[in-house]
Parts: C-alpha cells; structure tokens; sequence
C-alpha cells in the first residue's frame, strides 16, 4: 500500500516538471491560438544561460532566476517581433511553421555555443531532504512546485483583474473586435509572449538543477510533454495546464506501477487521445465557453496557386525519368531516391492536411505501418517484395484510418495533437510488440527491392522504380482533386457546417481521404523498408511526421506538384548545405523562416 | 534559386580553402592524403557522440602523421554528418562509394543509421568499418562490414562476473536502455549473472530520451533487489544512480562500460560514489597502449579525460591506419587487408586480431572500477 503512495507523490513530483513548460503554451494558446513549438527551444535557453550564471558567474539563486526570466523574455519578444508578428495576417498555419522553424534555429545556436555534451547544472539550494512515504523530496521540488502553482495563480489574477490581462483575454475571444474596441493587439502578444518565454526560460533553469543535467536534445521532449499536459488541462486554460500536468505525471507513474517502464510514453499519449474523445476542449473547458477554434475553416486560407502549364510539367517527368541516363553520380541519385519517398509521404499529407483539413502530425507512423507490414510479411512468409509493399500501402490505409477515426470530430489544432499523439502510440506499440516486431532490436536482413523476379539493387533501378510509384500516385490524386470527390474534400475542409447541410458525410469523406493518403504514405514506408534492409521503432520518427509536414506547407497546402517540390527542397537543401558541416541545420531552419515570411501560403500555393 | 546557388558556392569554395590548408599541414612527398569517409552524428539528437568520435580521431591522427603517416602519405578523413538518420546516412554511403579517393568507411552511429547504409557499401565493395555496432546482425550485411565494437557476448558476462561473484550480488534488478544495445546486452547480462548463481529480480527498459525513474525506481525497491545493474549511458546512467539515492535505495549500483566518463561523475555527483563499473581501461592502467592515448588525449585537449566513446575511435582510427598500411589504397585489398592484420595495439582490447568468422574483435580487456571521493578508482576488494 505504502507503494502507492509513492507511486502518487512521484507523479505529482515529476507532474509539477511538466506544469512549467505547460503553462507558458497555455498562455500563448490562450492569446494566439498558436502551439507554440518554440517553447522547448527557450526552456533549452534557459537551461543553458541558467549554467553560464551558475557555473561562470556564481550568482546566488533569486539572481539567476531573474537573470534567466530576463534573457528569455528578451528571446520571447525578438521571436513575436521578427518571426511571428510579420505573419499575423497570413494564413492560420504559418506561424505554427515558423514556430517549428524557430526553435531548430534556437536548438542548433545553443548547440554550436555550448557544443552537444551534456552538462552538470549544479542546483544551488541547500541539500536537505524530506521524508515523504519512502522516499524523499528536496527544497527544489518545493520550489518548482511554488514557481508552477504561484505562477498559475499570478496569471490567472493577471487576466482577471488587470487591464492588460483584459486586453489579453479580449484579443483572445476576437481579435479584430478587441482591435475596434482600441485594444493594442500587439502590445498584447509582446505581453504574452514574453512572460511564457520568461516562464519557459526559468522552467528550463529549475528543471536542469532539478536533474543536475542540461543538454541540447531537451527540447522537443519538453514541447511533446507540454503539449499534451496543456491540452488535457484545456488549450489555452492556465490553472487547467497545472492540473492536466499533475494528472499526466500521476497517469504515468501508475502506469509504470502496474505495467512497467517501457510503458510510461503509451499511458501518456493514450490519455490525451482519450481527453480529446471524450472532452475535446480540455478537462476544465465550461459549457459556456466560446469553442477555442473558429467553426469555419479559416485554418487553412486559400490562395491563388501558381499555374504550371501542362506542358511544363510533362517535360520535368522527362527530364527526371532520363536523369540516370546522364552522368549524374549515384549520390545525387539517392537524394532524388528519398525525395521520391518522402514526396509519397508529402502527397499523403498534402491530401489529407490540405485538401479535407486534417493536418496530421503523426504521419511517420503511417510509414512505419507500411514499412514493418511490408519487411515482416516478405520476411516470415515469403511473399513477393512488390506484392508485400501492396499489401504494406493497404495496411496502412486500413489501419492509419482505424486509428484516426476517433479523432474525426476534433477541429483545427486538436487535430494535429490527436494525430501527434496516436503517432506516438504506434511507435511505443512497435518498441513494446517485441512477438511480431521484435522490439528494439528491429528487423534486419529485409531482403531487397524486386519486381517481378528481378531485383532493383543498381540505384539506377530503384531512382525509376521510386519515381513511377511516385508519379503514379501523384497522377492518381490529381485526378482526384478534380473530381466530385476533391470538390467535397475542399468543401469539408473550407466550411465544414455548410458541407454537412449541403448532405455530405464527413466523416465518410475523412475516412476516404486517410485511406488514399495512408496507401501513399504505407507504400512509402514499404520501398524504404527495402531500400534499407534494416528497421527499427526509430527508424521513423516524430521528426520525420514534423519533416513531412513542413513538406507540405512548403510546397502548398493540397498542392500536389506542390509536395513534390517540397520534398525536393526539404531533402536537397540540408544536402547542399553539407559543405557547412555542423552549420548545416541552422542554415536549413533559417531558410526556413525566410520562406515562411515571404512565402506563407507556400511555394505553389494551396488549392 | 539563383540566389541560393551563388551563396553556397561561395561558401564552397571558401570551405574548399580551409580544407586544402588542412591537408597541406603536414609536409608529406605524395601531397594527396589517404582519404577515409565518417558518417556519423553532428547535429541531431546523438551529436555529442560524434564530436567525441572526432576527438579521438584527431588524436589518433596526430600520432599518425607524427610517426611518417602512412608509406609515406598522410592520413586524413571526410565527416559528414548523417544525424544519425537512415535517410542521410544512404546518401553519404552512395556519395562515399562513388568518391574514388574514399579507401575506407567508419560509422555510423545508431543502428537504423548504419545497417540502412550497409547494403549499399557492400554492393559499392567499399568497407564500412562500424567500430560502435554492437548489433549482432551488423556483420551479417556482408564481407565489407567489419566491427571492433565490443561484443555484449563479451562484455556482459564480465560485468555480471563481477557483479556476483566479486561483489557477492544475489538478487539482482536491471535497468537498460530500450534500444537494441540496451535489449542485447540485458539478454547476455542476465543469461550470465544466472549462470554465476544470482537471481534477476527486476528488470525494467527504458526510452533513451527518459530522464524520470523514480516511480520505475519504487518498482525496483518493491523487488527488493541486493543490487542495481545499469546497462545505461553516462547521461542516463547518472540520473538513474541520483534518483535511486532521492528515493531512498541504499544497495550497490554496478554499470556496464558505456558509463566510463568523466561526466558521469560530474553528472551524479555525490550520487554516483561508490557506483562500480566494469571498464576495459582505466587511468592507472600501466598498458602503454593506455598511458600512451590518456597522456595524449590529456595534452591535446587542456587536462579533458578521456571516456569509452573517444577510446573506441581513436582506437578505430589506428586500427584503421594500421589495415591500410597492408592493404594499401585498394578498397578490396583493404577489406583482405582486415583478415590478415595482426595484433593492433589497442586501448578496449590490449592487442586486437579479427575473427574472420564473425569480422569481429574477441577478448576485450578488463578492469574493475569504483567511484572512490569522485574519481574511478581500481576496486580494491573491499565492500562498499
């Protein structure tokens, strides 16, 4: 029994690390309907100037806590300033690109200041421990506990009973009306965004004493947790972010309790999609509530596309098909090779996030799906290669749309968590699956690609074989979009409320969409299962879901040339910048942002 | 577009510039260096390791070129950095096997990383020497994979020895990493702490990017275990050895090599005293091959120790210039040149000769630790 008790109190300890991060997204959520991906990144800033204070400077604690809250607000304010502000106008999804591009900018600075090794964050309070139930907390549990709750309160009293917090809550329930009414909109965002950034910069500080460790990867694994703490508390909802924390942390402690470790992410993320089920707005969200997204689609804007002449198009097809012919090394041609591949993932996307509306954020585990179904069925029961990938695309379409489903009546942002979420899920089944997937230990010796008897190991092969599937796939979704069904697709995506009266199911629609797009993805999955010979859980992971995404915001929400162009560019640019070395990554996330900034309804324009 | 091109070929070019005045450092008569190829993480979530590879690297070949380099060439190599990702590191294997000065291949990393690529460097005939793969099936790509790679058949029946006999552990809870080293190694340590006589009470993987286990921690207690064994990192290693001291655990925490570093003590601090390691080198060790890569590394980096990771690529280094100094440039005479090299000096093995069965090093050395006033100290038989 006494077990329990500190299975509760570990979670309440490990819940109240997640509440920090938590509450700055809420805070920005609540103001800018944006989940901010950037939040990682400046709790990682924190963290880092955290050290320099401590180990370099020696200050006392209450100066470092105020140093640290300084500089992040300061990085807060350039990122609502410079990277987001410019976009305010633009399409819903921009900022949430920028967003993403921002923090590999922050995570590959910090990175190259500090260099990757992982560093001691020695805490600076005494080392006295309590006697609680087993075990023991220290004053630093207590102080984070203190910062977390007392920071909720403040804000909570900051939004109810000051002007600004006024303002703050006016421009969050309607922006442009609150604009009318003389509110500085965008004193309220620098407002906002630099007190989450303060708060992500001091969470970063407590949490890197806390395990007297900081290194550069901490930051998506904040974000990740942050997100789903936030949304289960209510997006948006500050006091809400502190209890959805508190009840994440105490979901996985018991989680681990009853099933082990390896289970504690699988208790995470299945807690968040069951939230998101039962009460879309969050645990605390009231009836009264205005619903936290707009009931017609303004997420997604349209644009003009740029038109590309048949003709133009019928020549690049040419022009690729016949690239091996010319003297291009294979290097070049195993670019091309997983730009192929990932513009198949690209086009899966493209469909289902721009085209009906539903932007996926766990897509990689549509390829994972296809991969492991297409290696494990060629592998145990020696079904052709070509046929197996078949069989790994409609795998993928039948199970990625299973798995989605719930998430069929959830809108705009909690669609993208949801979809994150089940990603994740399918990744730990994997890990944990060890009798058909073989856990981490992957599958190896998958036998290469073949057709028909012949096997495609010249790259030459594989760079046709890859490029018609690709081509194929993409002829067959423009087709698509053309038809009677696109025209619904754009429908539901645009004004779902109008569709429905109009006499359209949408979730029959939503459904017919993730299962042509996780084909796309599950044949994708199935060629690299192949091509590499080797997989594991890791093979495809979270980044690959963000990669993908960026893909097609790039290219163009819909747009299905669109997609391919972003795979080119997405995969190609880091390979060009190869000369700069470890400067590579920074250079990427800041072409990234430039594209983001001028370019925001994407290269080609959504359809 | 435009715009692009003709900012990376300026930086081209000026990258160009520095690489050429790298190369011409050393006065040698053949003024093109033997070139090997590394793929591996610079950027990305395993990035440390690959800075830690070049650390060891630059060490290796500094003794190299101080010692003539190689028949009279100088030794060199090309990092390109995979992120430790199956798509990266497939392009830079087909950009190193189409590169004809490329002779020989190190890396990567991670497992999905390198055996994606493997297919690739053995249809290419260009060797991919993965001195970090301890995968079993990694050799199984073909007769171009070759590993120097402790093998965890080997390593962790000596951790468990230690463990059970030398410590006299009976009831045993392991905690690993949840990945294909962490699983292997879990499967050997235990299959060998049964043999010696011990009982596995507990055992708990966990994902690499976990930095709470208190509440695996109160499993662990539950089992009531007389020892932890670690099969961990130095960075999870460390906090594993912190939270099992918050949560009130007492008993003796033994770890497997791969938390041999520096940081490991300054990470766990006080926690991690008395933590005993089995290692395959270490400080006081009087190999010379040992004094020779710690005095070196030492002087070469302002007083830095080195840890398991800059060990296992300076030796890859050497062995490396060591294969190419029979095989010559040829990449299949490297690969034949794997099979005949004989006795390499060596910091993990003392002297390592390939199985040409496996393509692996068998016999690594041995020595057992313990964190004794924060500094690893040779175990002196004594209880802690």
């Amino acid at each position: 029994m006494s077990s329990w008790l500190d299975y509760t109190i570990n979670g309440l300890i490990v819940g109240n690390v997640y509440a920090l991060v938590a509450v700055g997204l809420a805070l920005i959520f609540g103001v800018s309907r944006l989940i901010n991906f950037a939040q990682g990144s400046i709790y990682l800033v924190g963290a880092y100037i955290g050290w320099v204070a401590v180990v370099q400077l020696h200050t006392p604690l209450p100066l470092t806590i105020i140093l640290v809250a300084m500089v992040a607000a300061l990085v807060g304010l350039i990122i609502e300033r410079f990277g987001l502000r410019p976009l305010q106008n633009s399409v819903r999804i921009a900022p949430l690109l920028a967003t993403i591009g921002i923090s590999f900018v922050l995570d590959q600075l910090v990175m190259l200041t500090f260099s990757p090794n992982p560093r001691a964050l020695p805490s600076q309070l005494p080392d006295v421990r309590f006697q609680v139930g087993g075990g023991t907390i220290g004053p630093l549990d207590l102080l984070i506990a203190g910062v977390g709750i007392s920071s909720a309160l403040l804000l909570f009293v900051f939004l109810r009973y000051t002007k600004l917090g006024w303002a703050v809550r006016a421009a969050s329930q309607d922006r442009d009306a609150a604009m009318q009414m003389g509110v500085d909109v965008n004193r309220v965002n620098q407002t906002v965004f630099g007190i989450a950034a303060a708060l992500g910069g001091v969470s970063g500080l407590l949490v890197g004493m806390y395990y007297n460790q900081i290194d550069t990867a901490m930051s998506l694994q904040a974000t990740l947790k942050g997100v789903v703490a936030e949304v289960v508390g209510g997006a948006g909802n500050v006091p809400g972010a502190v209890v959805g924390s508190l009840l994440l942390g105490l979901v996985e402690s018991y989680g681990v309790a009853v099933f082990g470790t390896s289970y504690r992410n699988l208790f995470a993320f299945l807690l968040l999609v069951v939230v998101l089920v039962l009460r879309p707005n969050g645990l605390f969200a009231s009836a009264r509530q205005a619903p936290p997204e707009p009931l017609t689609g303004t997420f997604i804007a349209p644009s003009r596309p740029v038109r590309i002449p048949r003709w133009a198009l019928a020549v690049a097809v040419a022009l690729f098909a016949i690239l091996p012919l010319l003297p291009v090394s294979f290097y070049v041609l195993q670019t091309l090779i997983n730009a192929w591949l990932l513009g198949m993932l690209a086009l899966s996307l493209t469909l289902v996030a721009g085209t009906i509306g539903q932007v996926s954020l766990g897509h990689a585990a549509l390829l994972a799906i296809g991969a492991y179904t297409s290696a494990l069925l060629s592998l145990a029961l020696n079904v052709p290669v070509g046929l197996a990938i078949v069989a790994g695309g409609l795998m993928s379409a039948a199970l990625g749309t299973i798995l989605i489903s719930p998430s069929f009546r959830l809108r705009g942002h909690y669609v993208s968590i949801a979809t994150l979420a089940i990603g994740e899920i399918v990744s730990l089944v994997i890990l944990n699956w060890e009798s058909v997937t073989r856990g981490p230990i992957g599958i190896s010796g998958i036998p290469p690609l073949s057709l028909f008897g012949y096997d495609l190991i010249d790259p030459k092969a594989v760079y046709w074989f890859s490029f018609a599937v690709m081509v194929v796939l993409a002829l067959l979704q423009a087709r698509l979009l053309g038809s009677h069904l696109g025209r619904s697709f754009r429908a539901i995506r645009d004004d779902d409320i109008a569709a429905r009266a109009y006499g359209l199911s949408l979730n029959r629609y939503k459904s017919l969409a993730f299962i042509f797009g996780g084909f796309a993805a599950g044949v994708s999955g199935g060629i690299a299962a192949h091509l590499y010979s080797y997989i594991n859980h890791e093979t495809f992971n979270t980044q690959q879901s963000i990669l993908a995404l960026t893909v097609v915001i790039l290219g163009g929400l819909g747009n299905v040339v669109g997609a391919v162009v972003g795979a080119v560019a997405l995969v190609g640019l880091p390979e060009v910048f190869r000369i700069a070395a470890e400067y590579r990554i920074l250079i990427y996330g800041i072409v990234l942002l430039l594209l983001v900034r001028f370019r925001p309804q994407g290269l080609l324009g959504t359809i | 577009m435009s715009n692009i091109n003709r900012r990376t070929l300026v930086k081209g070019s000026l990258a160009a510039a520095i690489a050429g005045t790298t190369f011409s450092r050393a006065a040698f008569a053949d003024a093109d260096p033997i070139l090997l190829g590394v793929s591996g993480p610079l950027t990305g979530p395993n990035a440390q390791y690959g800075t830690q590879w070049k650390q060891g690297f630059d060490l290796a070949l500094d003794e190299i070129t101080a010692a003539g380099g190689i028949n009279g060439r100088a030794l060199a190599y090309i990092f390109e950095d995979s992120q430790s990702d199956p798509r990266q590191s497939v392009a830079i294997a087909q950009k190193f096997v189409s590169d004809p000065r490329i002779v020989l291949e190190l890396g990567d990393f991670s497992s999905p990383a390198s055996m994606a690529a493997s297919p690739i460097y053995q249809r290419g005939g260009l060797v991919q020497f993965g001195f970090t793969n301890s995968h079993p099936d990694f050799t199984k790509g073909g007769d171009f994979m070759w590993s120097t790679s402790v093998s965890q058949a080997d390593e962790q029946p000596l951790l468990a020895r230690y463990a059970v006999k030398s410590l006299g552990l009976k009831k045993l809870a392991v905690l690993h990493l949840n990945t294909d080293w962490g699983r292997t190694s879990r499967d050997y340590f235990n299959n060998a702490a049964k043999e010696y006589g011990a009982e596995i009470v507990v055992t708990e993987g966990y994902i690499a990017e976990e930095r709470d286990f208190r509440s695996t921690l109160v499993r662990v207690r539950d089992a009531n275990p007389d020892g932890l064994v670690l099969i961990s990192y130095y960075s999870d290693g460390a906090l594993i050895a912190r939270q099992a001291r918050q949560v009130g655990l007492k008993q003796v925490i033994c770890a497997a090599s791969s938390v041999y570093s520096p940081k490991f003590l300054e990470l766990g601090g006080d926690a991690v005293e008395d933590v005993h390691v089995g290692t395959r080198y270490f400080p006081e060790d009087p190999r010379p091959e040992v004094q020779k890569f710690i005095a070196g590394f030492k002087k070469k980096y302002n007083g830095l120790e080195p840890d398991a990771f800059n060990a296992y690529s300076y030796d890859a280094m050497n062995m490396a210039a060591a294969v190419i100094k029979i095989g010559g440039t040829d990449r299949k005479a490297i690969r034949d040149a794997f099979a005949k090299v004989k006795d390499v000096p060596s910091v993990i093995f003392g002297t390592a000769t390939f199985d040409v069965a496996t393509r692996r090093v068998k016999g690594a050395m041995n020595a057992e630790l313990v964190v004794r006033k924060g500094q690893f100290a040779l175990w002196d038989g004594k209880p802690t």
